[in-house]
């Protein structure tokens, strides 16, 4: 078994009353790209923060690379991070950014940061001040990847990334990856952790619901559809991979569907369609279907 | 499922109600400092009055006293005395143009934070996208402040009645005071709306008030130059003579002057971009990748253009200092009794020139101490504004950062002090007062502990009280010269005096260094730095 590029035993933390983040063990082998998977306020970036040893767990350890997060003088040699919500200095340019970021940082290969501001199309003549919030995430994110630490920490990384961006920065994780590094990818989108991720782990309130490899992750992913019918809607309840079906209306009718669309769609033809949505469920209703509304 | 739709528009409250939700965020933006600046108003008006008690016990008293209005060193520092016959008029002169500079300055300040400041930090991005158009949100920041300036005129007021001397006066200093304070908020809006960069903002408001306190110097100081006076808020204020005539025209002029840079602001608001200044920002440059290699390279780097602006200030203030230094103690010599008075006060030896830089080096620690506790003040505003985190991800530890701004501060510190020395040193070459360039140099660097301990209180308050980093750094410093004044003013015990850091400061170079206070103060502020950098290097970021 590959030893793990960082590893949290029991580890909690709290503000006051509210519990942030409750006994988390978490252990994430070195050279995968590991997911951390779930909703808004879950604990994702408290977990990022005790890692990064920003903040101190009220109980339990988290390690880097086999440190102790709070020894950042050390840990910090062997990770890069990108924040979620990024602020720069207002009157340094985003080259100047960079320069700071690689040589107070654990070591940068310029010639692959040079073809990461080509890549993502960045101007670093700019004071920082002006930068949008997605510019300043590319800034973050080619001063990350041009490190080519061993672990990368990006909390949130492509949500102010355009489409086009959002590829580039695929490939450069997908890149990472080749390279052997691992990359820790927080994020609240479904479609993200399955584009690039092997393993993810599912945290919600607090609490580490599951870790699953991608493919494992297939089960969750479920499409609502909703169709309306010129006349009365065909029964679907007999279909391969439709549940949940519910009339919406006379003459509507709203169901998930899971698996293969092939016998949904060949029940839908038959009929007289004249409306269809197909929509994906965000994840805290995922998890309300899954895992339960018990679980706060 | 049911579900309540409400239309846009038709959300509780009326467009008013939402401006004054506006204006109470201004309130909470505002109100503690503003606080201390009404309180200081109040009380140091009313202890001035007390004072003058004492200063005319006699008729010889009286005499000497009014020897001052003559004296063109005294009314360039001062202000003209125009009625040192009345308790009133003499705490007029006494406080005036320090009151007014303070109000001034937190006006101003206060005005490029709330305004400039936050719609900089992209929070007014959301309070904009309300209902309350950017002219309105202006307009109550605007007001809220005048608000806070009218009040610190009433405390003035209100402390110089109290404390027995007669209203009329007093309605005509207070009003100058508090109208100097609308004028330099004003501009601070102004500036604000100019500027795209709060530090430009209130870069160039200093500037204008800068240049306005200088007006009303000169204008003090030389005969010829009188009428400068009314080029200025701080002049315009001084021409209304309180107690001597009470002159409300001056102050009819300086209320309408006010009004320009007020209507401009408002003007200015609705005509711009926002997170833009009416001035555009240029769009890209080259990079100048010098002084970025280490934290502490980038805090020497962050710390220059401050640096370089407070430098000019005290310089400034310094060498005006030395030019005085003759006519200052001839005439202190010629008037033995105020010598006497200004001993009584803590301040001894006023009659040598020695001893009149020495007691004028004292001052000194308060701006050097505001600038390093306003330095780490910066740190704490850069971890809550995130700016910190990218670098606190590198392999740095929080206590590396820390010392590097600590660091960097007391060399700032350093230098402030030698170009005060150096000024002083300058000025008085040039009256031919014969002040050594050492002696210069080591009375303006003996005020370098009281600084360590601002630094000291300022680390302690970056590790438990993050919020009020500022404050509590300028606490040695300012706090521990009020005390000082207060304790020595009012008869206060003994050991309440002795609190203050300047109870220990020696009054270098009339007298020699107090090499042991000065390693006590020393050690106690380095202690206080290491205990808040463990602190510091324990809490979670506030981020």
């Amino acid at each position: 078994m590959v030893s793990p590029a960082f590893l949290t035993e029991s580890l909690t933390k709290r503000y006051g009353r509210m519990t942030a983040l409750d006994s988390l063990d978490l252990s994430v082998p070195a050279g995968e790209v590991f997911g951390f998977l779930g909703p808004n306020g879950a604990g994702k970036s408290t977990t990022i923060r005790l890692l990064l040893g920003l903040a101190r767990p009220t109980a339990g350890r988290a390690c880097v690379f086999g440190a102790d997060a709070a020894d950042v003088a050390v840990t910090h040699r062997r990770l890069a991070y990108v924040p979620a919500d990024i602020a720069l200095w207002p009157r340094l340019t985003g080259a100047e950014t960079l320069e700071l970021l690689a040589r107070t940082g654990p070591g940068t290969d310029l010639a692959y940061r040079n073809e990461l501001v080509e890549r993502f199309g960045l101007d670093p003549s700019k004071p920082g001040r002006t930068y949008s919030t997605g510019n300043r995430q590319k800034v973050a994110l080619i001063a990350a990847f041009a490190t080519r630490a061993p672990l990368l920490v990006l909390d949130e990384p492509s949500s102010g990334l355009d489409p086009l961006m959002e590829r580039e920065f695929r490939r450069a994780v997908g890149e990472a990856r080749d390279n052997g590094q691992t990359v820790f990818l927080s994020s609240h989108q479904l479609s993200e952790v399955e584009a690039v991720c092997d393993k993810v782990a599912i945290l919600r309130a607090g609490r580490l619901v599951d870790v699953a490899t991608v493919g494992e992750l297939r089960r969750l992913h479920r499409t609502e559809v909703t169709a309306g019918f010129a006349t009365t809607p065909p029964d679907l309840t007999r279909v391969p991979g439709v549940e949940e079906v519910e009339a919406t209306g006379a003459t509507s009718v709203r169901f998930t569907l899971i698996g293969p669309p092939g016998p949904a769609l060949h029940a839908l033809a038959t009929a007289d369609v004249r409306s269809l949505t197909v929509r994906e469920p965000s994840l805290e209703e995922i998890f309300l279907g899954y895992y339960g509304g018990e679980e706060r | 499922m049911t579900a309540t739709v409400t239309a846009p528009g038709a959300g509780r409250g009326t467009l008013s109600s939402a401006t004054w939700v506006v204006t109470g965020l201004t309130l909470r933006q505002t109100w503690r400092g503003a606080v201390v600046v009404i309180a200081l108003a109040a009380l140091m008006s009313a202890v001035a009055v007390g004072a003058y008690r004492t200063a005319v016990a006699s008729p010889s008293d009286a005499a000497a006293l009014a020897a001052l209005a003559e004296n063109p060193a005294i009314r360039t520092l001062f202000g003209e005395p125009v009625a040192l016959h009345d308790a009133g008029g003499f705490a007029v002169w006494r406080t005036g143009t320090v009151l007014s500079v303070l109000l001034a300055v937190w006006g101003l300040l206060a005005a490029t934070r709330i305004t400039r400041g936050e719609e900089d930090a992209g929070r007014w991005d959301v309070l904009l996208a309300g209902r309350v158009p950017v002219r309105k949100v202006v307009t109550r920041h605007l007001a809220t402040l005048v608000a806070w300036t009218l009040l610190a005129g009433v405390a003035a007021f209100t402390g110089l009645v109290v404390a027995g001397a007669t209203a009329h006066g007093a309605m005509a200093h207070a009003t100058g005071l508090a109208l100097c304070g609308v004028f330099s908020a004003s501009v601070g809006v102004l500036t604000s709306q100019v500027f795209a960069a709060r530090s430009a903002a209130s870069g160039a408001a200093v500037a204008v008030l800068g240049v306005g306190m200088l007006l009303k110097m000169l204008g003090d100081g030389i005969a010829a130059l009188e009428w400068l006076r009314w080029f200025t808020p701080f002049g315009m204020a001084a021409l209304a003579r309180p107690y001597d005539g009470d002159h409300m025209g001056p102050l009819a002029v300086l209320g309408a002057v006010c009004v320009l840079p007020a209507v401009a602001a408002l003007a200015t608001a609705g005509r711009r971009d926002i997170r833009g200044g009416l001035l555009p920002s240029p769009s890209g440059r080259a990079p100048r990748t010098v002084l970025l290699g280490s934290p502490q390279a980038f805090a020497v780097r962050r710390l220059l253009r401050p640096l370089a602006a407070w430098s000019v200030g005290i310089g400034t203030y310094f060498l005006l200092i030395g030019v005085l230094a003759v006519s200052m103690t001839a005439f202190l010599a010629a008037n033995p009794r105020f010598a006497e008075l200004a001993e009584q006060s803590g301040f001894g030896g006023l009659v040598t020139v020695e001893g009149y830089v020495a007691a004028l080096f004292a001052l000194l620690a308060v701006p050097v101490g505001a600038f390093a506790a306003v330095r780490l003040a910066g740190l704490a505003q850069d971890e809550t504004s995130r700016r910190l985190t990218l670098l606190l991800a590198q392999p740095i530890s929080r206590v590396r950062v820390l010392a590097a701004e600590v660091t960097a501060s007391a060399g700032g510190a350093v230098v402030l002090t030698t170009v005060a020395g150096l000024a002083t040193w300058a000025g008085t070459m040039t009256v031919g007062a014969g002040l050594g360039l050492l002696d210069a140099l080591s009375g303006a660097w003996n005020v370098l502990p009281v600084v360590f301990l601002c630094l000291g209180s300022g680390a302690l308050a970056l590790a438990w009280a993050p919020r009020a980093v500022g404050f509590v750094g300028c606490v040695p410093a300012a706090g521990g010269f009020l005390l000082n004044v207060f304790a020595d003013s009012w008869g206060w015990p003994t050991w309440v005096g002795q609190v203050s850091p300047f109870a220990h400061l020696a009054a270098v170079p009339g007298a020699p260094v107090g090499w042991f206070a000065a390693m006590m103060m020393t050690a106690v502020g380095v202690l206080a730095m290491v205990v808040g950098a463990a602190g510091y290097q324990q809490r979670d970021l506030r981020v």
